[in-house]
């Protein structure tokens, strides 16, 4: 029962640690990377602009973590020829190093890290889209250690992929996704597939494109805003009591290419959540205490920024 | 080279699967055999056909002397449960088409419990990009075979008969042929991005509580079965298509050739459908 927190830089370590983070993941390119591969990304996020900057940062990571563990995403879906090899090799050395473990989606990649014995330190990503319980059970016995869910699953949904002996790590905050991100085959390093998704789109009533982009607003932090600074993007704080209960093992706060504050704020109202619910808060309780800090109590409300908007009972407002 | 097509219906089948396809694509296709019909869902389990459905595919099929591969798509844990069923029901039935996984999930269930249906890796297994905005920019990789070694190798191991793909921007991934699976590819669309975030369901949708992440967990009528529309992007020239929950674009030409090398089979799509 962890909150999981995103870093691109040693300086963060500290303020996210007071702010209540108990693990981290960060992304991290090979040194050679760029010279052998391009542009092509190493994980799902930009590197200039998400990525730690070097090994010499990341082993500052490591020192200021003081033993809390780190994981290291290498995860894009795919990756070009002679890849794999390098990431593999390079992911034993980040496990040396002192990564606690790597976030992995490409099946190529993870079979070679898995070869060479490192599936108890595997966390499937993800972009990897297991979303139901066979899934689950084809990576466990793969000998993986933990899946992260995708976004777009239901509470009830959650609860019937969990299987015993493996950890499961949900979506808690900021940073929505239109279409499945396992499941989104164009890249960001083109811009966002999904922003102009739906303009125009004739076929479709104006009244659904409308209601389309309101919600594609709310997956972009209603236009990147934030509400007594706190982000006002995709949460699922309310549904920590029946996450918790399902036994789910870590929360994952997203947005390693944000800014300092808003991760530190992310984190701050993340572990706030979980103090209420590990004291029994009900999800009515932790919504009040969210809506206290962050205002907008109507977004709350209406159920808009929910990931898990299934806690909540459907209202049955006409189209 | 041989052919399968993708069917909507059982209706009469081409003497050339080539035809199919726009005459803008006959140059580029072979002369070859048409040896398999696909049916069913790759992207969307509210599409998938019930068992006497399948069984008029097989039937189909069977008359033509020709193999019928059933496609099923990612499931959620509700949709695993309707695949299992469906399975069973054709099963029981007597039929026993080829099925294409697109799941590790769905996967599983095949060698657990349908052990004697040929199994068929589908193009969802490959995550290789194919962002249509720089399939139509980038130069061709050239890639030829080292890419996906060890999930050919597993797949094998797992008694997977073949792998198929839409073209991806990479290239590569059907590999060398040396591992012994049939090698397909999809022509002429690639799919770019699905989602159960329908923007076709919510459409159709009677509460606004049904719509995108609040509808997740609602079933869906499939109003969009066999049906797509075009859509147009300021950011790229390339013919796009929307079909229910998956936006696909037409693979320009030119990036298809060294993929058609690497294919034992091509299974020709008369329109993008989820």
């Amino acid at each position: 029962m962890k909150i999981l927190a995103p870093l691109r830089h040693s300086d963060e370590v500290v303020p996210l640690l007071e702010a209540g983070a108990d693990e981290f993941f960060c992304g991290l390119t090979p040194p050679d990377w760029e010279a052998r591969f391009g542009h092509t990304w190493a994980n799902r996020r930009a590197p200039h602009s998400a990525g730690v900057r070097d090994d010499a940062d990341f082993d500052r990571i490591i020192a200021r973590a003081e033993g809390r563990p780190v994981f290291v995403a290498l995860n894009a879906p795919g990756y070009p020829s002679g890849a794999v090899e390098m990431l593999a090799s390079f992911g034993d050395e980040l496990l040396s190093g002192g990564a606690a473990g790597l976030i992995v989606a490409d099946m190529d990649l993870l079979l070679a890290l898995v070869e060479a014995g490192h599936g108890p330190h595997l966390h499937l990503s993800s972009l990897a889209t297991c979303s139901n319980a066979e899934a689950a059970k084809f990576y466990r016995d793969l000998g993986i250690r933990r899946i992260i869910l995708p976004r777009h699953l239901t509470l009830n949904e959650i609860e019937a992929i969990q299987i015993p002996g493996l950890e499961f790590e949900t979506f808690l905050l900021n940073d929505g996704c239109v279409f499945e991100e396992g499941l989104c085959a164009t890249t960001h390093a083109a811009g966002a597939f999904c922003t102009m998704d739906g303009e125009g789109d004739e076929a479709v009533s104006p009244e659904t494109r409308e209601r389309y982009a309101f919600w594609k607003w709310t997956l972009n932090h209603c236009g990147c805003r934030t509400g007594n600074e706190y982000p006002m993007g995709p949460c699922g704080l309310c549904a920590i009591p029946r996450l918790l209960r399902s036994g789910i093992a870590s929360f994952k706060v997203v947005g390693r290419e944000a800014s300092l504050p808003r991760k530190v704020a992310s984190v701050r109202i993340a572990a706030l959540s979980l103090r209420l619910a590990r004291d029994e808060a009900r999800p009515e309780e932790i919504r009040q205490a969210v809506i206290d800090l962050r205002g907008s109590p109507q977004m709350c409300e209406e159920r808009h920024l929910c990931y898990y908007p299934d806690l909540w009972e459907r209202k049955e407002s006409i189209c | 080279m041989e052919y399968g097509i993708l069917v909507h219906d059982v209706a009469p089948l081409p003497p050339d699967p080539r035809v199919v396809c726009a005459a803008s694509w006959l140059d580029i296709l072979p002369p070859g055999p048409l040896r398999a019909i696909y049916f069913g869902s790759e992207f969307c389990e509210f599409l998938l056909p019930d068992a006497v459905q399948v069984a008029r595919y097989c039937k189909h099929a069977q008359n033509a002397g020709i193999e019928a591969v059933l496609l099923t798509p990612v499931a959620t844990p509700g949709g695993l449960v309707r695949i299992k069923q469906l399975l069973y029901d054709l099963t029981a039935a007597g039929n026993a088409p080829a099925v294409v996984f697109n799941d590790w999930g769905v996967a599983t269930l095949l060698r657990e419990f349908f052990p004697a249906l040929q199994r068929r890796a589908g193009r969802l297994i490959n995550r290789g990009i194919r962002d249509p905005r720089l399939m139509e920019k980038e130069p061709f990789s050239g890639n030829t075979g080292e890419r996906g070694k060890r999930l050919r190798s597993m797949l094998v191991s797992f008694g997977v008969s073949a792998l198929e793909t839409d073209p991806d921007l990479e290239g590569g991934f059907l590999g060398g042929g040396g591992e012994g699976m049939q090698r397909v590819l999809y022509l002429p669309y690639a799919f770019a991005a699905s989602s159960r975030n329908c923007l076709i369901k919510a459409d159709s949708a009677q509460r606004i509580d049904a719509c995108f992440t609040k509808g997740l967990g609602t079933t869906c009528s499939g109003i969009c079965r066999g049906e797509s529309h075009r859509i147009n992007r300021p950011d790229t020239h390339l013919p796009l298509w929307r079909a229910g929950n998956t936006v696909f674009f037409e693979v320009p030409q030119a990036r298809v050739e060294n993929h058609i090398g690497q294919a034992d089979r091509i299974v020709l799509h008369e329109r993008p459908t989820p």
